[in-house]
């Protein structure tokens, strides 16, 4: 049925192409053409450029001493103003750098012979031209604003749809070749649907498409019009969303575990949710940008806003016994810092973590300026995953949540606040108290001395799980009442902790009576205690809860003193009047039971007291307006409960008191911290902007935050945002980017195959598409140069085994994902079902050993799940799934800007003996043998099915004969069938698009 | 408009191409053969500017044998990583002063700026719990834990210095397989196969063994590929069920079913090829080909019953368990079948005192017992068929133990046990160019650090790397914006003491 329409088609195709040749040739021929052609491409002027001449010079032969990391006599090419000690401009005869290597001189021939030869003689000559020429000096490419580039002229319109179209031909016909005639409608229909969904078209599909074509008969606009709108439909399916964000997970490094230690489970998928929904609503990327690296920081912020933020939470984190909660919390922060470059702006910057950027112009200084962005984030390594959201389970809810959701933090800020005041030195009158002695038991050791004036205990040595302390201290005299005690705890060393903090606290029970000579004990009842923070992880009230090991904590490091008071119940009367000699002493046990990781016992280290007696304390924090705010903060907090919810980790900054400060660390390490930074980017970059449209420096204003730099990477002044992302479209689509580089538009990726290109797409994807990416797709898969056929041509295979030309359309291995749910498709045994928790499909026996817990559950053969599409697979970092591994997925340590394709006998033995392919082929069979009655309209079915495509003789003949060997051999039908479809499974054909 | 070219436009196109050509050349440093090998070859030149040594395997198949850039005494290697960390104070590292401190409180200058996995406070010091006495004609000390090792000394090169620095478990792991502390990078196993490619084609090149009941924390980024392509990671295979993943035909396909099925699969795929011309898809026909190969090969070399039966009760094997002892005795049979890179994993030796299994007075004389034999008679077995000639074997963990008894959480422990240890721990060679008998380096009178030639990682990576054949500096791969290295970016070096021609 397919024939009439594939024999026709090409003839219709052919008036393009042949006018493609036809004007190839006449462009060559030209002047006026062929000098727009030129204009078109830089590298035919003649004043020497300084990235494509000069720089690479400078990498090859000097920059390993004179770079970013060695700076040896002080000379380095990576900045004009260092390398200005040896370059005299417009005087190459004055210069050093001419003189050293062009001399004869063994010992100043540069560079060194142990080094590397001599620089030849063209490149002496480049040099020498362009310091004569003044020694112009440019950022590497990437770093300049693109701008958008003239539309060359080509001679040819027909051939060109698109205006991307232009700068692809212009291109070919510098190089002398002529585009590949049009794929055939059904190979363009293949590559598109697996393009922009990720999967097949189905058979109906197929036929749909066919027939539209047919009824256009010759018409072209009627054709283009079938072409444009089966992209509306592809464009318009859910699929779509899911398909993107599969790409967008590999660079944000998504995984359902924590990485190291146990690698346990971790609750984030409905972040992943969120990245297909973004792609299917078709949310302009400047938005998902701002949203994923500061979403907590928008004014109200939604659910999903919030949820977007997890994208930082995708970090490794560690939980194993004895691990360093700091050290692994920098870990995660400089992987943010270095994801964010890495996949926004294909900068590589995770070597500036130990010294300046060897080839780019980035300080290693600098470097700690991104990371100041994000050193404040309350999130710190922790194993409940501390900040969470509790996300809805149903997004219709969202609403009402985040509602309550703000109701509830506004509330524990205005009662915390109010509270506070009450508390405040200037309310409460703090007498300290100065007389005091320390208890520890277990091994803990205690002590007390006068420290800066403060009667402080402080612990020394061993901390033991579970000590409790006990303070007992002299009730200041003039005391009457005690209405308030303030307990300040705080690290051994006050000074570094700011930057190197030091283990915390839980307060897991305190408890205090009063010890008045010649009396019993009397215990005190205490009422609330009132931390320092408006939201902290850990309730400070169940300090008080016997049941709780919770309570007031500095949970687990600790940076600054922390202050918590305990509010009695009611005012106790201190009564002297029996023995005046003899003090009156309060008593206070603080037990702690909380250690971190197992090893680390979170005990306090130091720390004193004060009282307060301020009669009516008490009355001031039963105020009417505290009162009722306390009331609807438990009505909203219940309310909330009521809301079925997952938890999620997010982002959210510190409070300002106890934020973090960020140093450079010597050489990488984060124990030896040097200079303090504050949040900025390279200078080598544009800078800031503020909200008010100025330059964000550090002393005008506020200092920028996470939304500064998510705004400045997401604006239209960020010379990178646009070209990587539109590369990394082109890549998925072409097999290969402009920048084949995905990874480093810096000095030391490669350079675009097509500059011009490159920028036109960038420039316009910012302007006219409004950083649309649907708008992006659809220009590119309408264009000519999508649309041409993949077939290599014998003299271009060779000269150009890559199609960096693009003179024929993308031919290459699927990725892991579309592998699998290419077969899934074909046998019809997908289950098309949007989002949700990650599913466990068929894996191999032995393979699934967690280290501790995690068991893989099977979903049975009649389970919808056990069929989903491969973007909600269980993805636990230290057992990839063995299908994906096998078939070059990463196992998503980190940002994969791009995935290499191998191709092994794992693969094969994947494909032909895995489950999911065996119940694949099986129910592709029992599809093939239910759909016709014929064998051969059968098999010529199930190849249509999985090729889109009819098969020609000797296709359908091999099919036959398999077919028929195995009914010779005494197979039933069904299994014979099945044997054809395990052949259809593992054609080169179903694993290229 | 002109259909056909004129003489004269065809001249002038010729003259454009031929001219244009080497800039086209110059601008896309795209590889000039085809398929895989042109892949492999672009990537690894973008943003090389020094490029060093870069394979060059046949364009069908990236596991091609190589040879080494430089001589090379060692083709494939054993790897035997005790996971959790032996103490090298129950096994090799003999210090008498040790056993005269036990009990009493660590001095403070063996605490100040350290840091700790459990350690909390002050510990007490804690003497050998085994004795120890000299073996061979090289002298060398062994506990009794290790009687059947401690034959073979003579053949043992030690390193009593090995330091690292990390002291978890995950990331001492990865520092030791991969040069990096998180996960994501290529493990030994792959840089070699990578670099040297597989003698055997029907056999992954690169295979990896596990016992002790449990995978290594960090699972299978032990043996990952990282960053390099993942044709190059490492191969579980098994003693149990499927040797290799997927190696078995599924119920009801006979091998010669599986032929004609591949023999049909050939004939379109080479239709495919007439069609498209890509020559990823003439790959693909030898993949699998080499897969049914696998087929046989891989169940055949994994199943130790064809062992005699004095080789089995030699290594104390049996066939059908997973255990320590089977997987030496498949070590020997893989790398007689040229398999590259044998690595195995035996979990269990993180000795802490916390529970009876993680203790050194029970846990521990049950993995010694369990590995002990299993690793002399590999080493027997390897010298007996000549195989130790360009074979090397490694036995080690992440890092040492502490001369300190553990106190976690502030207390005394139930068991005896010792702490993590970063500072000096023990691993031994055997086997093609290094010298036997041997020992390097020296550690402080208790153990706890190494006094004198400290071996980072790096540099016994690095000095790995040598005796197959390459210069750490110049196996090198591009990713991240840096020609990233095994040995990583600190100053490294070659340990070239424990080397025979040195």
């Amino acid at each position: 049925m397919f024939d009439s329409i594939i024999s026709r088609y090409p003839f219709i195709a052919l008036i393009w192409w042949a006018a493609a040749i036809a004007s190839t040739v006449v462009a060559a021929e030209s002047p006026a053409d062929a000098g727009a052609a030129a204009a078109a491409d830089s590298s035919l002027t003649t004043a020497v450029e300084f990235a494509t001449d000069i720089q690479p010079i400078f990498n090859e032969h000097c920059v390993a001493c004179h770079g970013g990391v060695k700076q040896a006599a002080d000379v380095s090419f990576i900045h004009r103003d260092a390398a200005l000690a040896v370059i005299e401009p417009g005087a190459p005869e004055d210069s050093l750098l001419i003189d050293r290597i062009t001399s004869d001189d063994e010992y100043e021939i540069m560079p060194p012979a142990e080094h590397g030869s001599p620089l030849a003689a063209e490149e002496v000559e480049v040099l020498t031209r362009w310091i004569a020429e003044g020694a112009q000096w440019q950022q590497p490419w990437s770093y300049e604003q693109p701008s958008a580039p003239e539309i060359p002229e080509t001679g040819n319109d027909d051939w060109c749809r698109s205006p991307l179209d232009r700068f692809v031909l212009a291109r070919l016909q510098r190089e002398g070749v002529s585009p590949a005639p049009p794929a055939q409608p059904l190979q363009w229909l293949r590559r598109a649907t697996f393009d922009l969904t990720g999967l097949p078209p189905t058979a109906a599909e197929v036929s749909a498409f066919s027939a539209d074509l047919e009824r256009a008969c010759d018409d072209q606009a009627k054709q283009e019009r079938v072409y444009a709108e089966t992209i509306e439909r592809l464009l318009a399916s859910p699929q779509y969303g899911e398909r993107w964000a599969s790409v967008w997970l590999d660079q944000i490094r998504y995984a359902d575990s924590k990485g190291l230690g146990l690698d346990g489970r971790r609750n984030i998928w409905k972040y992943r949710d969120w990245v297909i929904d973004a792609y299917n609503d078709d949310m302009p990327f400047d938005e998902f940008t701002i949203r994923q690296l500061a979403g907590d920081l928008l004014e109200q912020p939604t659910i999903d806003d919030l949820v977007a933020t997890a994208s930082n939470r995708l970090t490794q984190s560690n939980d194993e016994g004895g691990t360093d909660d700091e050290e692994f919390r920098i870990a995660a922060v400089l992987d943010r810092v270095s994801t964010v470059w890495q996949t926004w702006q294909g900068i590589t910057i995770g070597c500036v973590q130990c010294h300046s950027h060897p080839y780019d112009p980035i300080s290693h200084e600098e470097f700690y300026q991104s990371v100041a962005f994000f050193n404040n984030t309350a999130d710190s390594d922790l194993g409940e995953e501390y900040p969470i959201l509790r996300v809805p389970l149903e997004s219709k809810n969202n609403d009402a949540a985040v509602n309550l959701d703000r109701e509830i933090r506004s509330l524990e800020e205005s009662i915390w606040r109010r509270e506070r005041d009450v508390v405040s030195d200037k309310n409460a009158h703090w007498r300290p108290i100065t007389e005091l002695r320390a208890e520890a038991d277990k091994q803990t050791d205690i002590d007390v001395e006068i420290r800066d004036g403060t009667t402080e205990f402080f612990t020394t040595d061993t901390l033991s799980n579970g000590t409790t302390i006990t303070l007992t201290g002299e009730i200041p005299a003039g005391v009457e009442e005690l209405t308030a005690i303030r307990l300040t705890l705080a690290p051994r060393n006050l000074e570094t902790a700011k930057a190197d903090s030091e283990w915390g606290f839980v307060l897991s029970q305190i408890k205090a009576s009063l010890l008045v000579p010649g009396e019993d004990v009397v215990h005190v009842l205490l009422d609330r205690v009132i931390g320092d923070e408006a939201h902290p992880f850990k309730d400070p009230d169940q300090s008080l809860n016997e049941k709780s090991r919770d309570g007031f904590a500095a949970y687990t490091r600790i940076h600054y003193p922390r202050t918590a008071v305990l509010v009695l119940d009611k005012p106790l009367a201190i009564n002297r009047a029996s023995n005046l000699d003899e003090p009156v002493e309060l008593k206070i046990e603080l037990k702690h039971s909380v250690n971190a990781l197992g090893a680390f016992a979170l005990v306090s280290r130091r720390g004193s007291l004060a009282v307060s007696d301020v009669a009516d304390l008490q009355a001031q924090l039963g105020g009417e307006a505290l009162v009722d705010q306390r009331e609807r903060l438990a009505k909203a907090e219940s309310q909330r409960k009521e809301i079925a919810s997952t938890k999620v980790p997010i982002m959210r900054e510190r409070p300002e008191h106890l934020s973090r400060p960020t140093h450079v660390f010597i050489r990488g390490l984060f124990l030896t911290k040097a200079d303090r930074v504050e949040p900025g980017v390279p200078a080598s970059m544009p800078p800031l902007v503020s909200a008010g449209g100025e330059n964000a420096d550090a002393s005008a204003g506020s200092p920028p935050t996470r939304l500064t730099l998510a705004k400045w990477i997401a604006s239209d002044n960020n010379p990178f945002t646009a070209r990587v992302a539109v590369n990394r479209v082109w890549a998925r689509l072409f097999g290969i980017g402009i920048v084949a580089t995905e990874e480093d538009f810096g000095s030391s990726g490669e350079r675009p195959s097509h500059p011009q290109l490159l920028d036109h797409l960038a420039t316009r994807f910012q302007g006219e598409q409004s950083w649309s990416q649907k708008e992006l797709l659809r220009s590119i898969v309408l264009s000519s140069t999508y649309r041409q056929d993949a077939a290599s041509r014998p003299g271009l295979k060779a000269r150009d085994p890559e199609n960096r030309l693009l003179a024929r359309g993308p031919r290459f291995r699927l990725p892991a994902e579309m592998v699998r749910d290419a077969a899934l498709a074909a046998s019809g045994l997908l289950t098309e079902k949007l989002h949700g928790p990650p599913v466990q499909p068929p894996i191999p026996a032995g393979i699934w050993k967690p280290f501790a817990g995690d068991p893989w559950k099977t979903p049975g053969t009649d389970d919808p799940d056990r069929y989903r599409r491969s973007i909600y697979t269980y993805t636990k970092r230290s057992i990839p799934y063995p299908m994906f591994a096998a078939f070059d997925a990463p196992s998503r340590e980190f940002c994969t800007p791009r995935r290499l394709r191998s191709n092994t006998p794992l693969q094969a033995l994947t494909t032909l003996n895995d489950t999911t392919f065996v119940e694949c082929a099986e129910a592709l069979a029992s599809r093939m043998l239910n759909e016709h009655d014929e064998v051969g309209d059968q098999l010529r079915f199930g190849w249509i099915t999985v090729a889109t495509r009819d098969p020609n003789t000797a296709e359908l003949a091999a099919l036959k004969s398999l077919y028929q060997t195995c009914l010779d051999d005494g197979d039933p039908p069904d299994d014979a069938m099945q044997a054809v479809a395990a052949v259809l499974l593992n054609l080169d054909e179903i694993m290229s698009k | 408009m002109s259909q056909r070219e004129t003489l004269a436009q065809s001249v002038v196109r010729q003259s454009l191409e031929n001219t244009t050509r080497r800039n086209f050349l110059n601008q896309c440093v795209s590889g000039m053969s085809a398929g895989m090998g042109g892949l492999y070859l672009a990537s690894q030149m973008a943003g090389s500017a020094q490029a060093g040594f870069q394979p060059q395997h046949a364009a069908t198949d990236p596991l091609s044998p190589l040879s080494p850039p430089q001589p090379a005494k060692v083709k494939r290697v054993i790897y035997l990583h005790m996971v959790g960390a032996p103490s090298q104070l129950e096994l090799f590292d003999y210090k008498p002063d040790l056993n005269a401190l036990d009990g009493k409180e660590c001095p403070q200058s063996f605490l100040e700026g350290k840091r700790f996995a459990f350690i909390n406070g002050t510990p007490r010091m804690l003497g050998h719990q085994y004795q120890f006495s000299q073996h061979g004609d090289c002298g060398a000390w062994v506990s009794e834990m290790m009687p059947h090792t401690a034959e073979c000394v003579d053949q043992l090169c030690f390193i009593k210095t090995m330091q690292t620095d990390q002291f978890n478990h995950g990331p001492a792991q990865l520092l030791c397989h991969t040069g990096a502390t998180v996960m994501g990078s290529p493990s030994i196993g792959s840089w070699v196969t990578w670099g040297l490619g597989t003698e055997n084609s029907d056999l992954p090149g690169f295979i990896v063994l596990l016992s002790g009941g449990r995978l290594p924390r960090v699972g299978k980024a032990l043996w990952s590929s990282g960053f390099l392509p993942s044709v190059y990671q490492g191969v579980q295979c098994r003693s149990q069920g499927d040797p290799v993943l997927n190696v078995t035909n599924p119920p009801g396909v006979s091998r010669s079913r599986r032929r004609q099925q591949l023999d049909t699969l050939d004939t379109l795929n080479r239709e495919s090829y007439e069609q498209y011309g890509d020559p990823e898809t003439l790959t693909r026909i030898a993949q699998y080909e080499m897969a049914f190969r696998m087929q046989v090969a891989a169940p055949d070399v994994m199943d130790i019953r064809k062992e005699s039966a004095e080789t089995l009760a030699a290594y104390g094997a049996e066939p059908g368990k997973e255990s320590f002892a089977n997987n030496c005795l498949l070590a020997r049979r893989l790398v007689e079948q040229d398999v590259r890179f044998v690595q195995l994993f035996d979990w269990g030796w993180d000795t802490h005192g916390s529970s009876k299994g993680e203790s050194l007075n029970h846990g521990f004389r049950d993995k010694c017992k369990q590995t002990d034999q299993p690793v002399a008679a590999l080493l027997k077995d390897l010298r007996q068929r000549g195989l130790l000639e360009d074979t090397l074997v490694i036995w080690g963990g992440e890092f040492g133990r502490t001369p300190m008894r553990e106190n976690r959480g502030g207390g005394t422990m139930a068991y005896m046990g010792r702490d993590h240890s970063p500072d000096a721990f023990t691993i031994w060679m055997a086997g093609a160019g290094v010298k036997p008998g041997f020992t390097y380096g020296e550690t402080d009178p208790v153990g706890y650090t190494a006094t004198t030639n400290p071996v980072q990682l790096r540099d016994l990576h690095a000095t790995l790397l040598h005796l197959l054949g390459f210069d750490y500096q110049q196996l090198t791969y591009p990713f991240k914006g840096l020609d990233q290295k095994l040995t990583g970016v600190k100053p490294t070096r070659l340990v070239k003491d424990i080397l025979l021609d040195s």
